[in-house]
């Protein structure tokens, strides 16, 4: 996205990213319009002009930062001295050009920034998620007897929704986050005997026998990590357990993944997120 | 549950409150609980770890967590409560709650807390407790949001 109330400006900018592989999805010509194209196209890159009518490149950025922190600003702009790069840091732009810039410095810029991205990402599923996968698999061969191999996948959608119970723990420490252990209540229930030995068993037992469960898998993916990084301190808090239909649970601000075990009674996920930005 | 971690949540509240528009927030009311929670529209929940472990959840309608989200942003409208009020909601249930956090420093009690979880849906249950815990309806503009603790000293 290209924010600068400049018609020329935007034009000139658009032309050199339409020789790239960056697709310009939305213009904006004031930080307003800035905000609102924002939430509707979620670019992946904001480009952000100094000299706004309604409000500074500085004080856009904040506001889109403060929607997301995972955003990647490049500030283009006429000026570009110590004190704007050090306001610009505090508010998520990560990099800054002076007017006038050249396609390839443009394209340099936008791929180390977008790259930057990606990289977290990999790093999240790698070193993270799939101990979460892992532990998910561990757990449900010593809880249930029950041998899966857990995908992982990166999960993007805006709700995670659940019909049935969802076990959220929250994560403390680096990086911050949240693990949910959900299933179906059909599942829960087969879960609930087969980890019991019995089906004389209340609803707030099935309930209860989740939470257990969900609370030794997500421990151990946590000691797991922890004994892999030895800074982070990761630590989980007691676990919240919510139980109904159309349940759904939003993820703003964090970068979560879909951990799935398809097994014999049902599938049975864990979606773990975490903070964006530092 | 230790009374004294209880004020360090309605001090947080009664602070963080007029910095984003809402000049008068109230108790109006506490109670305890041992039943399960019932969600109102909108639930935040936060989790404690260190020296003080368990949750806080902020459990709001959802034209209330609007209403708020609006407030935040100087009141621009919002007609659905999307992704952007959704971050707001977050954002202040993470401000509210890290504002608590440095209370409970103040009693020389060591905290870490997690990342807020939103969710949304009405009547749907919440189990956040083994046992008892309190919960503080506080007033904002009208507006009531039920902060319910259940935290303990970490042994």
């Amino acid at each position: 996205m290209i924010v600068d109330d400049s018609k020329v400006s935007r034009t000139i900018l658009a032309n050199h990213l339409a020789k790239t592989n960056f697709e310009v999805v939305a213009m904006a010509k004031d930080a307003a319009e800035a905000l609102k194209l924002y939430q509707e196209y979620n670019p992946e890159i904001v480009t952000m002009d100094m000299n706004l009518p309604d409000a500074d490149g500085i004080e856009c950025s904040r506001r889109i930062h403060a929607l997301d922190s995972g955003v990647k600003i490049v500030m283009i702009s006429a000026m570009k001295d110590v004190n704007l790069i050090a306001k610009g840091r505090e508010v998520g732009i990560g990099a800054f050009l002076q007017k006038p810039v050249g396609t390839n410095t443009i394209i340099e810029t936008l791929m180390m920034l977008s790259q930057e991205k990606v990289s977290r990402v990999a790093v999240l599923r790698e070193s993270y998620a799939k101990v979460f996968a892992n532990a998910l698999g561990h757990g449900l061969l010593n809880m249930v007897a029950l041998k899966v191999e857990p995908t992982v996948e990166l999960f993007d959608k805006k709700f995670l929704e659940v019909d049935g119970v969802a076990v959220i723990i929250g994560l403390t420490g680096n990086p911050a986050g949240r693990a949910v252990a959900y299933m179906s209540m059909d599942t829960m229930h087969k879960f609930g005997q087969t980890m019991l030995g019995t089906d004389e068993i209340t609803e707030d037992e099935y309930n209860d026998a989740v939470e257990e469960a969900a609370n030794i898998i997500i421990g151990r993916g946590v000691s797991n990590v922890n004994d892999v990084f030895k800074d982070k301190e990761l630590r989980i808090t007691p676990p919240g357990t919510i139980c109904g239909n159309g349940i759904k649970i939003a993820s703003p601000k964090m970068t979560t993944f879909k951990i799935t075990a398809k097994t014999d009674l049902g599938d049975i996920c864990v979606n773990v997120g975490f903070a964006e930005g530092d | 549950m230790d009374a004294k971690l209880v004020n360090p949540f309605i001090d947080a509240f009664i602070t963080v409150m007029p910095q984003i528009g809402f000049p008068t927030p109230k108790r109006t009311k506490v109670f305890l609980s041992d039943k399960n929670a019932v969600s109102k529209g909108v639930v935040v929940m936060v989790g404690f770890t260190k020296q003080i472990r368990g949750n806080v959840v902020y459990n709001m309608r959802e034209d209330t967590a609007k209403f708020i989200a609006s407030t935040m942003m100087m009141g621009m409208p919002i007609t659905e409560f999307d992704q952007m009020a959704q971050s707001a909601i977050s954002e202040l249930s993470n401000m509210l709650t890290a504002n608590t956090a440095t209370n409970l420093t103040n009693l020389e009690l060591e905290v870490d807390i997690s990342t807020p979880s939103l969710t949304v849906g009405e009547g749907f249950s919440l189990k956040i407790s083994d046992g008892q815990y309190l919960t503080i309806e506080m007033d904002c503009g009208g507006h009531k949001i039920d902060i319910a603790i259940a935290v303990d000293r970490n042994l």
